[in-house]
């Protein structure tokens, strides 16, 4: 691929952008772990929070207040910069990242599919309590069928947030799309400059963005038509 | 005030010494300067934001022909594409080209108002095209022109409408303006930095931090709700 691409433009220019997009692919690898890893706390804590038990409802309303209301630059210089000197053993940075983004994910899609499962008409949880199912069945066999399709476009839409979220991973040192652009940036090469740097950096993220936008725009549609 | 957490094995795990803190007047100063930069600067940039984001959503609305076009891609461009890379490129890229030297405030001013309008033109293009249809016919058939109807009826229901996403917009935007620090604004993040770097007490700083940030979105939110109590509320 570099020499496609030393071909095509030339010989600094060419350089950067192979190393560039093969940097995006870990801004890939920590936007798919904090999604999926996220997603399964978030699973948690949206259980919690409509299970019929006023503390675990009181301890998961916390939990999403907290980290809602807290920055994510804050969450990673608590556990990127922080916790090595709390536990006094350095912390790579991988885990660090993951961690903060997998605790900002969790609380925002935990809202969104509350949201989503508020949405539903309470007819539904009575017709299950008539059926003589208990709140777990309920929950499977009535009410999941239902929430996915209110609950998915905005699910696609917040990935697009936690892409965005993990150009700030940089800041503990994650080498990812960002960092590198930012040592180009400043890398006294000629052809390097910080007006052709960054507009390459925003577009390789557009890329990565903009097909999750026009999915979940998409979504929305079919799902509103259908309803 | 410092106490211990944890002993294992006879070792002192960890000390907390909030007391470095705010034994220094100048730290108090920095903490105190930088509150006031961050919302500052994340008013003024959410001001003009909505002022342009009006516009531009208005042209949408009015599919002003080759402006139309243009405003979506901007919208669109500026929504995909993280704050981080907008702020860099407004600060170390623009002026190389265009060869002029702002402080470094401005520089952030001018990408928080960039990125504001992006979120802030998306809301209201939604809000402009949720006016209901009966409401829209009615104004019709009273033969009132085209900016009456948008001045008494679209701009209040979109107003009304798309407050609490606006303001929830606004304090997700507050939250990420700790980044301004990277460029050397003043701001609360980077007091936390510059305290750290002069006391090491790491965990402690960005504690206080968080709860200053937690603290300000809450404030925050509660002045946008009064500010939707006394004038918009009347008129649902």
């Amino acid at each position: 691929m570099q020499d496609l691409l030393i071909n095509i433009f030339d010989k600094p220019l060419g350089i950067i952008l192979t190393q560039l997009i093969l940097a995006t692919r870990f801004t890939i690898y920590l936007s798919l772990i904090a999604f999926l890893g996220g997603g399964l706390v978030a699973v948690i804590i949206t259980f919690l929070r409509i299970y019929p038990s006023k503390i675990l409802n009181y301890i998961s309303f916390c939990y999403t207040w907290l980290f809602q209301s807290l920055p994510l630059l804050m969450l990673l210089f608590i556990i990127g910069l922080g916790i090595p000197r709390f536990i006094g053993q350095d912390f790579d940075p991988w885990y660090a990242a993951s961690i903060s983004l997998i605790i900002f994910t969790s609380a925002y899609l935990s809202e969104v599919w509350r949201g989503a499962i508020m949405a539903i008409p309470s007819g539904q949880w009575e017709g299950g309590v008539a059926l003589n199912l208990n709140f777990t069945q309920t929950l499977r066999f009535i009410i999941i069928p239902q929430v996915y399709k209110y609950s998915i476009a905005p699910t696609v839409s917040f990935l697009i947030q936690i892409i965005k979220g993990t150009s700030l991973a940089y800041i503990i040192g994650f080498q990812d799309l960002m960092l590198l652009g930012k040592r180009w940036a400043n890398a006294p090469v000629i052809g390097s400059e910080p007006f052709i740097i960054f507009p390459i950096m925003a577009v390789l993220y557009f890329c990565l963005c903009y097909p999750l936008a026009i999915y979940a725009k998409y979504l929305e549609k079919k799902y509103i038509i259908e309803n | 005030m410092s106490c211990y957490v944890g002993y294992w094995w006879g070792y002192i795990l960890f000390e907390f010494r909030f007391f470095e803190i705010y034994r220094s007047s100048e730290y108090l100063y920095l903490i105190l300067d930088g509150i006031l930069i961050s919302s500052g600067l994340t008013i003024a940039s959410g001001f003009f934001g909505f002022i342009i984001a009006f516009f531009l959503a208005a042209m949408i609305y009015w599919k002003f022909s080759p402006l139309n076009f243009l405003a979506i891609c901007w919208i669109d461009f500026i929504r995909n594409t993280p704050l981080i890379v907008q702020l860099f490129f407004v600060t170390f890229g623009l002026p190389l080209i265009f060869e002029y030297v702002w402080p470094f405030w401005a520089h952030a001013l001018l990408a928080l108002t960039i990125n504001f309008t992006g979120y802030f033109g998306e809301i209201l293009r939604s809000g402009y095209n949720s006016t209901p249809t009966n409401q829209l016919e009615a104004a019709y058939s009273l033969n009132l022109n085209k900016i009456t109807i948008f001045r008494k009826i679209v701009l209040p229901h979109t107003l009304i409408k798309m407050f609490p996403s606006l303001s929830s917009q606004f304090i997700f935007i507050f939250l990420t303006t700790g980044i301004i620090s990277e460029i050397g604004v003043n701001d609360l993040t980077h007091a936390g930095l510059y305290i750290d770097s002069r006391t090491f007490r790491t965990f402690e700083i960005f504690i206080i931090l968080s709860m200053l940030y937690v603290t300000l979105s809450l404030l925050f939110k509660s002045s946008l709700e009064i500010i939707f109590n006394r004038t918009l509320k009347k008129r649902m």
